[in-house]
């Protein structure tokens, strides 16, 4: 179909642009259900050649060394399969890529697992193809600081500088909040492309505050001693970020995915979770039943 | 396919690296002949290519993707049929532009087989397979280059390669970046004045200070200049970024290869838009009250012009400061006469004056609701505040993410005088949200774009649009349901060339727009570079038939429009029939 041109015609289907004059916009009404992209298409490189596993004892799940909570997944993860009375078949994914696409998971899940441990329970952050369990345990984001007169985060003045992991539900609240004070009030916030990245500015000396995710916290502060001088603040003015983590399972897999939310359900009521993240000294508690 | 025994193979490379190279000879009386033809290509052949050569992305340097062949016409296209096909490998993103030169074509797959072809029959000569590392998703490159006698390939591992165009050999392998750290390429490189250019992309959240152009000794690969494309120090520019520190600067991604002007030895390139899209997360709003601080985030968004020898940034133009709706301003830029033009996903053409940078003119193509005026002395845009994302609310936008012109090239006639636009039409309900599902398993962007039919549209998404450049009148405009996928190919038979998502290449008459001949269904929408070349004195258009990751996302607004699984990948190629040559 071949359409001649015709500006006034273009013009009254739509917007058109004419230089210098302003011209009137018209909106619709809100959104409609977040549609797949086609990175949330998943795909595994030779994915026709991969086969399905035959030996159904076994509670396959996967733990990344990248997480900061990979052993305390791991262990939450033995006592799901001990719950469900299957054999645990624990996958490490040892890969040091720094971010991924989350289609990714697609491949390690054909080959190597069913349920992939670790990720937080964010209303519509995820494709139709994986769908979540419910949470093992409840974390925060948490706002850190190395000066001891900081207790709260309302003792930081104004001016005085927070990097922020960028893009988290935590960070989002921060911006959201500082866009209603007065800009005499506001904390300049800096967007850091990981915690790491935050508790390292920090460390230098380049912000006055790190927002970050608790887990990874600990884990530094685990690992390097120089992290031990930080400590949490009291998130207020702000209420605190919480959320829930837990594990994803392939979107077909509805039977799994009821057995393994029974699974965590026994494990919170008996007190088997609180155990195990105390036994880590964890900064977070199993998410209430 | 006939093969002998004669292979070769290479192992190449580092713990992380292996290649593999093998050297197929078949058919040995026509391959060989092909191949033990083939020549070295000079600056001389890159400043003018052979009509029947397409030498690189977009053909020749000004980057107007046209084609001088003219045996295939207005009156013959009806006649085209399909000359042979090769199976490429499934799966990943490809963007594919097959090169061509003294009869042998060269294409890269998504899993990195880089094959030479004879461009007459469509049989293997030789094949090299780069392994990507463990974790590093198959994906084309939309691009290439050829120099001297080194096929130069851009990699999704950071890697720049040359191989031996004649047996496929590895020359020299140059690790550019990280790929650990995101860094990766998505589009080859451009060979100017004996330097070879490549932009680097994926250098986006994980990565502080954005991304970069470098410029490569052609012999080694030797990095010889680096060209940020965040601006930094205490400079206008580099304290455009609302006092954000340039560790904490994200975004500016170099991902389409520029174009070049011999006689000013100028690269013209563009550079993506901040990260995270949405201004408020990325630090740029609310505005400092610094008053030696802007925030229009440059050189986002901008044409650079870059000495090819030195690297020294000559001058650069911004066209979208400040940009919270990924409405990149990156794609080709076509150097006619004194203008550099180039269309950003808003869909607004526009030219700068291609010696001062000094902005020119600009014409809306496809409907949009993001810009209210362009002043018309500076280029300098009035951004309709009610589409610029707000967290809390969801905002309403044409075009969304992925452009009412994308990636896919507009293409300039000099027989006619017009630009050729691939353009769709659809607007997006654009909601901010956290991405951070996993530590490791993250969003790029932290938008997501609900798409949505253009609410006073007449239902068809895709159009091809030519303009005069000389006036920017608009000479004929074609519009179907089906989002157009392919950059468009105009020829000096008078046809111009594009591909469709429902799996068609169709000919135009360039004047006029009339349809003159459309392809069977292909195996997949078309979502590449179509090209023309000539081998054994028979013009041929090539294009690969994909599913990519570019207007292709727009499938979800045509559900209707099946395609297969598994993403087949396949280049097909046409010609006249013998008798009609």
């Amino acid at each position: 179909m071949r359409v001649a041109f015709d500006i006034s015609r273009l013009a009254s289907m739509f917007l058109a642009l004419a230089l210098a004059i302003p011209i009137a916009v018209s909106t619709v009404g809100n959104a409609a259900a977040q549609e797949p992209e086609f990175d949330d298409v998943p795909f595994a490189n030779g994915q026709w050649n991969i086969g399905r596993r035959l030996d159904e004892s076994q509670f396959r799940y996967c733990v990344d060394k990248r997480d900061p909570d990979w052993e305390v997944a791991a262990a939450i993860g033995d006592a799901i399969a001990a719950a469900l009375l299957l054999e645990p078949q624990r996958y490490v994914v040892e890969r040091e890529i720094a971010v991924e696409d989350i289609t990714k998971i697609y491949a390690i899940m054909l080959e190597h697992c069913d349920v992939h441990m670790g990720f937080k329970l964010i209303p519509e952050g995820y494709a139709r193809w994986i769908t979540l369990t419910r949470a093992y345990y409840e974390t925060q984001y948490v706002f850190v600081a190395s000066d001891p007169a900081l207790q709260k985060l309302a003792d930081l003045p104004p001016g005085h500088s927070i990097g922020a992991t960028v893009g988290t539900m935590a960070h989002i609240r921060l911006v959201s909040y500082q866009s209603a004070l007065p800009a005499e009030k506001r904390w300049p916030v800096f967007p850091m492309g990981s915690n790491e990245q935050a508790l390292d500015a920090l460390l230098k000396g380049s912000v006055d505050v790190a927002l970050v995710w608790a887990p990874n916290l600990w884990a530094k502060q685990r690992e390097d001693a120089a992290y031990g001088e930080l400590h949490v603040l009291e998130p207020s003015p702000l209420p605190p970020s919480t959320i829930g983590v837990g594990a994803v399972v392939l979107a077909d897999q509805k039977f799994l995915r009821s057995a393994v939310d029974e699974a965590i359900s026994a494990l919170t009521a008996d007190g088997t979770l609180d155990g195990i993240l105390k036994g880590f000294d964890f900064p977070a508690t199993a998410a209430a039943p | 396919m006939k093969s002998r025994s004669k292979l070769t193979v290479l192992v190449a490379g580092t713990v992380s690296l292996m290649a593999v190279h093998a050297a197929i000879a078949q058919d040995a009386a026509t391959q060989e002949s092909v191949i033990d033809k083939i020549t070295p290509v000079t600056d001389e052949m890159l400043l003018d290519p052979p009509d029947a050569d397409w030498l690189m992305w977009r053909r020749t340097y000004n980057g107007w993707g046209y084609s001088p062949l003219d045996q295939i016409n207005k009156e013959n296209v009806g006649k085209l049929k399909l000359a042979w096909s090769w199976g490429m490998s499934p799966g990943g993103r490809t963007q594919e532009t097959p090169l061509v030169h003294d009869g042998v074509m060269f294409v890269q797959n998504a899993d990195h087989r880089i094959q030479a072809l004879d461009a007459a029959t469509g049989d293997l000569i030789w094949e090299y397979q780069h392994e990507l590392p463990d974790g590093v998703s198959p994906g084309g490159e939309r691009s290439k280059a050829i120099y001297g006698n080194n096929l130069i390939i851009a990699t999704r591992d950071a890697h720049i390669i040359a191989l031996d165009i004649k047996t496929g050999e590895l020359v020299w392998d140059q690790q550019v970046a990280d790929y650990k750290k995101g860094f990766a390429y998505s589009s080859g490189p451009l060979v100017a004045n004996g330097v070879i250019v490549q932009g680097m992309t994926s250098c986006s959240n994980a990565q502080p200070g954005g991304c970069f152009f470098t410029g490569h000794d052609a012999e080694t690969g030797e990095e010889i200049w680096r060209v940020n494309t965040i601006a930094r120090g205490d400079t206008p520019e580099g304290n455009s970024w609302n006092g954000i520190p340039v560790e904490n600067r994200y975004g500016a991604s170099a991902w389409i290869t520029g174009s070049y002007d011999p006689e000013q030895n100028l690269i013209f390139a563009g550079v993506g838009q901040p990260y995270p899209w949405n201004v408020e997360i990325a630090g740029l709003t609310p505005k400092s009250s610094d008053p030696n601080v802007t925030n229009e985030a440059l050189y986002t968004n901008s044409t650079l012009a870059i000495d090819a020898t030195t690297g020294e940034l000559k001058w650069y133009h911004q066209y979208l400061p400040t940009d919270s709706l990924d409405l990149d301003y990156v794609y080709e830029r076509l150097i006619v006469d004194d203008e550099v033009v180039t269309t950003g996903k808003i869909g607004i053409m526009e030219a700068i004056d291609r010696t001062t940078g000094k902005w020119l003119w600009a014409k809306e193509t496809a409907p949009q609701n993001v810009v209210l005026s362009i002043d018309k002395e500076t280029g300098a845009k009035e951004i309709n505040p009610d589409v610029i994302p707000v967290i809390g609310e969801t905002t309403f936008n044409c075009p969304a993410d992925p452009g009412s012109k994308a990636w896919q090239a507009t293409s300039y006639s000099p027989k006619t005088g017009a630009v050729y636009l691939p353009t769709v039409e659809f607007c997006s309900n654009t909601t901010v949200n956290p991405l951070d599902p996993g530590q490791i398993y993250t969003g790029g962007g932290l938008q997501t774009y609900s798409r949505v039919p253009r609410p006073d549209g007449d239902g068809n998404i895709g159009q091809v649009r030519a303009y005069k450049l000389d006036d920017q009148s608009e000479m004929w405009q074609y519009r179907q349901y089906a989002p157009v996928t392919t950059s468009t190919l105009p020829t000096a038979g008078g046809v111009v060339f594009v591909g469709t998502l429902d799996r068609k290449l169709i000919a135009f008459d360039d004047e006029t727009g009339d349809v003159l001949w459309t392809s069977p269904k292909l195996s997949n929408s078309l979502e590449s570079f179509p090209i023309s070349y000539e081998a054994d004195g028979k013009q041929y258009i090539a294009v690969v038939a994909n599913f990519g990751n570019g207007l292709g996302r727009l499938q979800s607004l045509t559900p209707d429009i099946k395609l297969p699984p598994n993403n087949p990948v396949t280049l097909y190629v046409f010609a006249l029939p013998d008798d009609e040559e």
